[in-house]
């Protein structure tokens, strides 16, 4: 294995690392600020992160950490914002919902619903507008798609030429109710394919499947100059089961934001997997490591973020 | 000269010099311009001239992604009721964009409608109590004087704003009126100085305190004359200082809506004034402002100045 890939590996494990952390500081009532974890999500943040180029950017939602924490790469600066301090990425002007980065390329995330599509849009018609050869992603969720923004969205960006890359976090769930219990079916494949707008489907959580997908779609974007639907099927890991009278079965418990009370604490596992299948990306990753191998990284993941908060 | 056409002349000398300049909104190139508002822009605009979707919340997420990107536009748009599609962008995205202190121009001009014929569904002619949603800085104007100082002074400046004027004064020759006074942030303007009578107009009322103050002067005594063209606290001073002299005051509101921005120019009259005869003219929502009919305030001036010379 090259040394890349061994630093996108190690940037997936590091990524789940610190959000355990997180998670931790949030399960002990550190922030007042609403946050919304994404497990779950590495693979495809750290894949956009590695596919981005110098003039591309980046448009947020709410479930932000993955992508913000991975075009920076420390978690001290969004810790601090997360606790609203003058030292915080934002300088704590935004949180954690709204919270972007230019000098990353994440020029703007939003809290509301399919809000950042029509940002992104202009964002991207300013590049035209400049000649700049670069792309703009655009991240969403099977909950925005509902929006009628969405749909004006994709209709704008087809319309001007617009190279763009639609990214639908796919996780099945709007907070408590699963598509089918909330709508009629979506095939984006017909929808794009309606708009003349290329579609590409990721699932498995495979980083370097991912990484060469999203190149293959960035490249089209900007040679077809079109937006191109990119939809990741993923599951935001966290969820439990509630036992009582009632469900002594258990009841699923989605998360959707806010402490996964259930989720381990930083350093209580060798190794930071939260459920052995390829829902995790962590998992998937054994694919290319041995156990050990992976544990010997977590380790030294371990260590550099307790260096960096000290 | 018929008023849109003035408007339209004042429009394009505002963006003839303007590098990459983004001009969009629906039919703006094309048919009838918008009714002749938006006539050879597309000629002398150096950047792009965009006829869009119909797709209005994309399309002032746009204007804002523009602005992200350092690119200046101006969004025009037919009916000011279409507007409340974008009210999610206008409110929730610009309280994101404007703590940034943006370089970038981004202006939406939409036509308050108040023919009062198009049917139910256009009652909204409040032009001060949209933009106060989102606290942003709108102007209305009515004139010559108070439009060429408001189109030139912040049609293309830094930040974000929405011009407006009313879709019945379009149609019709334009009016003259001198300014003697204006605010340094065009919020307010005075054009007539008089003893005996203040007159404030609100809205897109200042026409009928035209007629008013021509009923004054015929019966042989003297009035000021103001307009309120900002919803946004300006210091009053001067008009305060008026009111105290005169110690006469009518006020005429002709927008529709409970919200008002003259019961808040009231409030600060009850803090500084003592009068002696006061007139508020004005309109509250009736039943049949849900069917066509006609939209204009019903005055009758002599009544109102034998009432207040009483």
């Amino acid at each position: 294995m090259n040394q890349e890939s061994l630093n996108i590996i190690r940037k997936i494990i590091w990524l789940r690392s610190a959000q355990i952390l997180v998670n931790d500081l949030y399960k002990s009532g550190e922030f007042i600020v609403p946050i919304h974890l994404a497990m779950g999500h590495e693979s495809i943040a750290v894949a956009v992160d590695i596919v981005m180029q110098e003039n591309d950017s980046l448009v947020l939602t709410h479930r932000n950490i993955h992508y913000n924490l991975s075009r920076i790469g420390t978690l001290k600066e969004e810790l601090d914002e997360y606790y609203l301090k003058e030292t915080g990425l934002a300088q704590g002007r935004l949180g954690s919902m709204n919270l972007s980065n230019p000098d990353k390329g994440i020029i703007y995330s939003s809290s509301i619903l399919a809000n950042n599509l029509p940002v992104g849009c202009g964002y991207a018609l300013g590049n035209k507008t400049m000649n700049l050869n670069g792309v703009v992603f655009i991240v969403t969720g099977d909950g925005a798609i509902e929006e009628g923004s969405f749909y004006e969205s994709l209709l704008f960006l087809k319309s001007n030429n617009l190279p763009t890359i639609i990214i639908i976090e796919n996780n099945e769930w709007s907070l408590g109710t699963k598509i089918h219990e909330r709508r009629a079916n979506i095939d984006l494949y017909k929808l794009a394919d309606s708009l003349d707008i290329e579609y590409f489907l990721l699932q498995g959580n495979d980083p370097f499947e991912y990484k060469k997908e999203l190149n293959a779609a960035r490249n089209s974007a900007l040679a077809n100059s079109s937006p191109i639907l990119v939809e990741v099927n993923l599951t935001t890991l966290g969820y439990w089961y509630l036992k009582n009278e009632i469900h002594p079965d258990g009841k699923f418990i989605n998360y959707h934001g806010g402490p996964a009370p259930k989720v381990f604490n930083f350093k209580t596992k060798k190794y930071p997997e939260i459920v052995p299948s390829d829902q995790d990306p962590l998992y998937v990753l054994s694919k290319y490591l041995e156990p050990d191998e992976l544990i010997e990284i977590s380790r030294e993941v371990v260590k550099e973020l307790e260096r960096e908060l000290i | 000269m018929k008023y849109v056409q003035y408007i339209n002349s004042l429009i394009k000398e505002a963006v003839k010099d303007k590098p990459n300049m983004v001009i969009f909104g629906q039919n703006i190139d094309a048919g009838s311009c918008l009714s002749g508002l938006t006539t050879g822009i597309s000629e002398l605009n150096k950047g792009l001239t965009i006829n869009t979707t119909n797709s209005e919340n994309t399309l002032v997420g746009v204007g804002f992604g523009l602005m992200l990107n350092n690119i200046s536009s101006i969004f025009f748009m037919k009916q000011m009721d279409f507007l409340l599609l974008g009210i999610d962008q206008i409110v929730n995205t610009y309280n994101i964009i404007r703590q940034s202190n943006p370089s970038a121009s981004f202006t939406i001009f939409p036509i308050t409608v108040d023919s009062g014929y198009e049917g139910p569904q256009s009652s909204l002619n409040n032009f001060d109590d949209f933009c106060s949603i989102a606290g942003v800085e709108g102007y209305s104007f009515t004139n010559k004087e108070d439009t060429k100082k408001i189109i030139s002074e912040q049609l293309v400046k830094p930040g974000f704003r929405i011009l407006s004027t009313g879709q019945r004064l379009l149609r019709e020759e334009m009016r003259e009126l001198s300014i003697i006074y204006s605010d340094p942030d065009c919020k307010y303007f005075q054009y007539k100085k008089g003893d005996d009578i203040t007159v404030v107009c609100f809205n897109q009322a200042t026409p009928y305190g035209e007629e008013l103050y021509k009923t004054i002067l015929n019966h042989n005594i003297t009035a000021s004359l103001f307009s309120i063209n900002s919803h946004l606290c300006a210091d009053y001073e001067h008009i305060m200082n008026d009111i105290k002299n005169t110690r006469k005051l009518v006020i005429i509101d002709d927008s529709k809506s409970k919200n008002k921005l003259s019961d808040r120019f009231i409030i600060n009259i009850l803090d500084t004034c003592e009068l002696k005869r006061k007139k508020v003219i004005t309109r509250s929502l009736q039943e049949n402002d849900f069917y066509p009919c006609k939209d204009t305030l019903e005055i009758d001036y002599n009544s109102v100045v034998d009432f207040m010379i009483s």
